[in-house]
């Protein structure tokens, strides 16, 4: 089964690399156009639930890392041996960070995005709202990402706080 | 009706813990609401990809407050997967027992939240005495109360000290002779029926939808349990039932929080009968040169609230690259609540939040 999908996906999607590194894993890489396609295409196949979307920021390829974790709601190990989970990948160039929401597809998808626009500056376009999420206020460098030192940070916010002289009588 | 927009917590009698929603309401109708989370933000993931593998336990146990052991499991079942580690038997075992007490321990405490918030002041405080015994228990096995960092890679800390599992037995039938009192003075009264049902209402569509998991999903019918879909610890050896209700409301998930606990205990009661001998832990390289090889891993286990994962990513270094929870009180408490929350009355803004079970620590991270 878990065969069989891979090859599907691979006729039907055009440019995109299929893998199954595990029994119970399908490992996607895909542009970052077709991840709503493919998204799609997976949900109807079964892969009905988001679990999450995790973004890994590969600093020395200039590239963020957007991870969709699908997963089908079953109930026994049978039928979880037969799907298994699927991971979708899609690189974003670190000078251009934007892709598109999924929110259409998956509506649990709408914090995991603000959170990545918040702690990774990656845009979500169509997303109905990019606020703050779990901070409270911007920062230069989002603070997820790589070159964001936070020993520098806490340096720089709490470092200069001056100390309490004491009162000499 | 003049709009008016109204801050409900972080200090508020009716909220449990460090998080806020914001509605906009019409006399007591709310017509929006958004939750504002970010109370408790420590940055734990960011702060983990500065410290060793091992270093990283006392973080990941403080991610879940109410429940830090199944943050240790998934964290050191992560560390396992992308370094191969094999696990002992008895190990397995007793991960299980282990995991398990917390879950008893967490709804107690949910138990606690709810019944507190509804105004059965008794139920709480019993719910509160018995949490306790099991964290006398929990101080026992590892030192500590509420965080315990028992569970490492490669297996558990040290084995069950002498006459251990007789007093897990003796404590589990000391809270076990409650249960009618339970039943007679809150789950069987009227008053909780007639405050709970239809209160923060889903139906099977829409929680699947939203993301639900744990007892939102349970509650409307899906007996999704990770425990059974893909098996950890000692889980596929033992039988145990995954109980469900229909109706999908506030009435229905402390039922099923109910059932569970019974259930967890009798899982224990069968875990302690079967436990076999042997070693408890499988040593792993010197903590301070130990480079855990590249790869990725995503693993997930079933804590109290639902379906708890880890994304890490290493490069072979002796620190993560990338470490991120999936934790069950974030679909809850982000999605599913600002939906259910809509139409509903102000009086049930606590009543919906601490029947989704939501813990604001283990969204903020």
């Amino acid at each position: 089964m878990n065969k069989k999908l891979a090859e599907e996906l691979e006729l039907t999607f055009k440019d995109i690399e299929v893998s199954t590194p595990e029994d119970t894993k399908i490992e996607i890489f895909a542009h970052k156009a077709q991840a709503i396609t493919i998204l799609r295409f997976l949900k109807d196949k079964g892969y009905n639930h988001l679990a999450l979307i995790s973004c890994v920021d590969w600093i020395e390829k200039a590239e963020f890392e957007l991870v969709y974790i699908l997963t089908p709601y079953l109930q026994d190990y049978e039928a979880y041996k037969k799907l298994g989970d699927i991971h979708l990948k899609i690189r974003i160039s670190r000078e251009n960070p934007e892709t598109g929401t999924v929110i259409s597809i998956f509506p649990n998808a709408e914090p995991y995005e603000r959170e990545i626009h918040e702690l990774f500056g990656i845009k979500f376009a169509g997303h109905p709202r990019l606020t703050h999420l779990l901070l409270e206020r911007d920062y230069e460098i989002p603070p997820f990402r790589k070159d964001f030192d936070t020993r520098e940070y806490v340096e720089d916010v709490f470092g200069s706080i001056p100390p309490i002289k004491e009162e000499e009588e | 009706m003049r709009e008016v927009e109204l801050y409900f917590g972080p200090q508020h009698l009716g909220m449990v813990g460090n998080f806020s929603i914001t509605l906009k309401v019409e006399g007591d109708r709310i017509l929006e609401a958004t939750s504002n989370p970010g109370y408790l933000h420590r940055g734990f993931e960011k702060l983990m990809e500065y410290r060793t593998w091992i270093q990283n336990f006392p973080l990941v146990c403080r991610i879940n407050v109410v429940e830090p052991d199944h943050m240790e499991m998934v964290y050191a079942m992560a560390v396992e997967k992308l370094a191969n580690i094999e696990v002992p038997e008895r190990a397995h075992w007793i991960r299980s027992i282990y995991l398990e007490l917390a879950r008893v321990g967490s709804h107690l405490f949910g138990l606690w939240a709810y019944s507190n918030m509804l105004g059965f002041d008794t139920v709480a405080q019993w719910a509160m005495y018995h949490r306790d015994l099991i964290l006398d228990l929990f101080e026992e096995l590892t030192g500590g109360r509420v965080y315990h960092i028992y569970i490492w890679p490669g297996g558990v800390r040290r084995d069950f000290p002498d006459g251990f599992a007789n007093k897990i037995v003796k404590t589990l039938h000391s809270i076990g002779k409650c249960v009618p009192d339970y039943d007679d003075t809150f789950f069987n009264n009227p008053l909780f029926y007639e405050r709970a049902h239809d209160i923060g209402k889903i139906t099977q569509e829409e929680a699947k939808e939203w993301g639900g998991v744990g007892q939102v999903l349970r509650a409307t019918g899906v007996p999704y349990d990770i425990r059974k879909v893909e098996p950890y610890a000692a889980y596929n050896k033992v039988d145990f039932k995954i109980p469900t209700r229909e109706e999908g409301d506030a009435y229905s998930r402390i039922w099923v929080i109910r059932d569970e606990l019974i259930e967890s205990v009798h899982l224990i009661f069968k875990l302690l009968d079967n436990l076999p001998e042997g070693e408890v832990y499988n040593r792993v390289p010197n903590p301070f040169k130990w480079r855990v090889p590249k790869g990725e891993a995503y693993v997930r286990v079933e804590s109290s609230r639902g379906e708890l994962g880890l994304y890490m990513v290493s490069n072979g270094e002796d620190k993560p690259y990338r470490v991120h929870f999936r934790t069950p009180s974030y679909p809850h408490g982000l999605t599913i609540l600002e939906k259910v929350l809509k139409g509903a009355s102000i009086a049930d803004v606590g009543n919906a939040m601490i029947s989704l079970y939501v813990v604001a620590p283990e969204i903020d991270r």
